[in-house]
């Protein structure tokens, strides 16, 4: 359980995160959403105690990261994939960083066989891919076994197979009842992988709740609608809250009114549909729509 | 009597159930990250080539004596010979040890490293410590093979000196000891600038610059404070610690104190260097401990 208690943390006269209050449960994954520059690496970090926080206070299970008697086995943290000194091989990276905690040789060559790190553990890291040096990141955050994950853009720079490798690892290490927290900037990503979600926008939060709510909340549920009588068919559907455009391709994209209703009122008409898909919102629209808004109120106050 | 047959799991997890921070994982993390990069074993390699020829070319090029030389000036030249070569390997460990935590920084490993010790101090310590052992022992190393390089040429100019006689050897760890805080100091100002380039040209402002331009200075202007400020800087204060002790000196017509010249002695010399990298060493502590990463 992470808990994050009226986080303010100030660059000079820039304010990265804004009085923030949230808490990440165990047992689920919490996906942390937000264009760049919202402030999700600054919360991160502050987390792990590498930033001061201006105001405010953040603990794991109670504690202060700075306090823990072994904070890698409690927290395991990716906050940047170019934190590893590119002179030294990766083995060695892990190797240093396990000795610190005790952590034996054993566990470093599992974190690599898990990562699948074998065939260039003996390398410099200064040649690795941005796929590889995340793969070594989410590797050293797994070394000590930690109760909590905190990952930062984990699937960054990864092939589909390492995107795939990361969602069925913080779904496993979810359900293994540990607190795994997320951040990406791909929303769709975070569709398949997250059961609730925090949203950032401009170092403050947007929307905190379960991703299926988030979903719903989305209102603009549109339709898609081929016909070669879709002028007729505009006129019909006509109304207050109903909105029609067409797409590039000649389909009508349509919002306000169901599919079944368009149905009906086809039918009635006597027009032909060669195609009537509703489509379900998706998180990446509900997103741009929560982000938005937050740009107007924002517009709204610098006047 | 039924045989139990123990099922061995095809995969057995390492135990991590008491695992916890401590400061001799800290100090075998350090080793580890010290020896496992090129520049340390670079640096190191180069202090030994260096201390050890010059040690040679002294002993070599050592004019044979018009008369029979006193036991103290035979020591002396035996001295010269070993630690003729830290005037040049301060240059290299200075670059060592600006790099052993600017490096860090410039790559991003410090982030790291803190992470894994959340309360940071006792990462600097750790290092410090790895970084002072390590440079000491390399330093001793050379050093003393050097003299033992020394020893067959200079005897065969009928110069002979026991290198193990204290009054000779001590000043042999003094060599070593001057690196090791040079070294030191490097890391200090290494922490403090957070950038390879920077720290490094500031070491070497320190240890070479700085004093070449007060000399002039006081070259021209005659000041005594000048040359009394010269007396502190490490370069010269340190470099006391490596000196025969009995050295015999060119008769001079004032003594120094007369002239209102600062004249340290060995001993003095080592605890202003030793006061150099506890000055810095705490600057750095706190700005450590205060920045972010």
């Amino acid at each position: 359980m992470i808990e994050i208690e009226g986080l303010t943390k100030r660059y000079g006269a820039k304010t990265a995160v804004d009085d923030i209050t949230a808490t990440i449960r165990p047992g689920q994954v919490t996906g942390f959403l937000g264009p760049n520059g919202a402030g999700k690496s600054t919360t991160m970090r502050a987390i792990v105690g590498l930033d001061r926080p201006t105001h405010g206070t953040v603990t794991v299970n109670g504690k202060r990261y700075t306090s823990m008697r072994a904070p890698l086995h409690e927290v395991g943290a990716l906050l940047d994939a170019k934190a590893v000194h590119t002179g030294r091989s990766a083995y060695n990276h892990l190797l240093a960083m396990a000795a610190t905690h005790g952590i034996g040789k054993s566990r470093v060559r599992e974190v690599i066989a898990m990562t699948g790190l074998e065939s260039v553990a003996k390398k410099r890291v200064g040649g690795f891919s941005l796929g590889m040096g995340q793969r070594l990141g989410i590797a050293a955050a797994l070394l000590g076994d930690p109760d909590t994950l905190i990952l930062d853009e984990p699937v960054n720079g990864l092939d589909p197979e390492g995107v795939v490798w990361v969602r069925q690892l913080a779904r496993h290490y979810a359900a293994q009842g540990r607190t795994v927290f997320l951040s990406s900037h791909l929303m769709s990503e975070m569709a398949q992988t997250a059961d609730h979600v925090i949203v950032l926008g401009r170092g403050r939060i947007i929307a905190d709740a379960p991703i299926t709510d988030i979903l719903a909340g989305a209102t603009k549920k549109a339709v898609t609608v081929r016909s070669p009588q879709a002028a007729l068919l505009a006129e019909r559907i006509a109304g207050p809250d109903i909105t029609v455009t067409s797409t590039p391709d000649g389909a009508l994209a349509i919002t306000g009114i169901s599919a079944a209703q368009i149905g009906e009122a086809a039918a009635q008409a006597g027009v032909v549909l060669h195609e009537l898909t509703p489509i379900g919102a998706s998180l990446e629209e509900a997103y741009l729509e929560l982000t938005q808004d937050d740009v107007e109120y924002r517009t709204e106050v610098s006047k | 009597m039924t045989t139990a047959t123990a099922t061995t799991p095809a995969h057995v997890p390492t135990s991590l159930e008491n695992i916890h921070l401590r400061f001799s994982g800290i100090l075998r993390s350090e080793w580890i990250k010290l020896r496992s990069l090129r520049s340390t074993v670079w640096c190191y390699g180069l202090i030994v080539l260096l201390t050890v020829g010059f040690g040679f070319l002294v002993a070599v090029t050592f004019a044979t004596p018009q008369q029979t030389l006193s036991a103290d000036q035979q020591n002396e030249a035996l001295v010269r010979a070993a630690t003729l070569g830290v005037n040049f390997t301060q240059l290299i460990v200075a670059v060592l040890g600006a790099l052993v935590i600017s490096g860090e920084y410039s790559t991003g490993m410090i982030r790291s490293t803190f992470a894994a010790v959340p309360g940071r101090l006792g990462a600097y310590i750790g290092k410090a410590l790895v970084l002072a052992v390590s440079t000491f022992v390399i330093g001793l190393i050379s050093i003393v093979a050097a003299g033992l390089v020394a020893v067959p040429f200079l005897a065969g100019k009928d110069v002979h000196a026991n290198l193990f006689d204290w009054s000779v050897f001590l000043p042999l760890i003094g060599g070593a000891g001057y690196l090791t805080l040079v070294a030191l100091l490097a890391f200090t100002f290494g922490t403090i600038v957070r950038n390879s380039a920077g720290a490094i040209a500031a070491i070497m402002g320190l240890l070479l610059v700085l004093p070449t331009v007060l000399q002039i200075l006081s070259g021209l202007t005659r000041a005594v404070w000048i040359q009394n400020v010269v007396a502190f800087l490490p370069s010269s204060a340190g470099g006391l610690v490596f000196q025969y002790q009995n050295a015999v000196e060119a008769p001079t017509t004032t003594s120094p104190a007369q002239a209102g010249l600062v004249d340290l002695t060995s001993w003095e010399g080592l605890a202003v260097t030793i006061g150099w990298v506890l000055v810095f060493g705490i600057i750095g502590a706190v700005l450590l401990k205060r920045r972010d990463a």
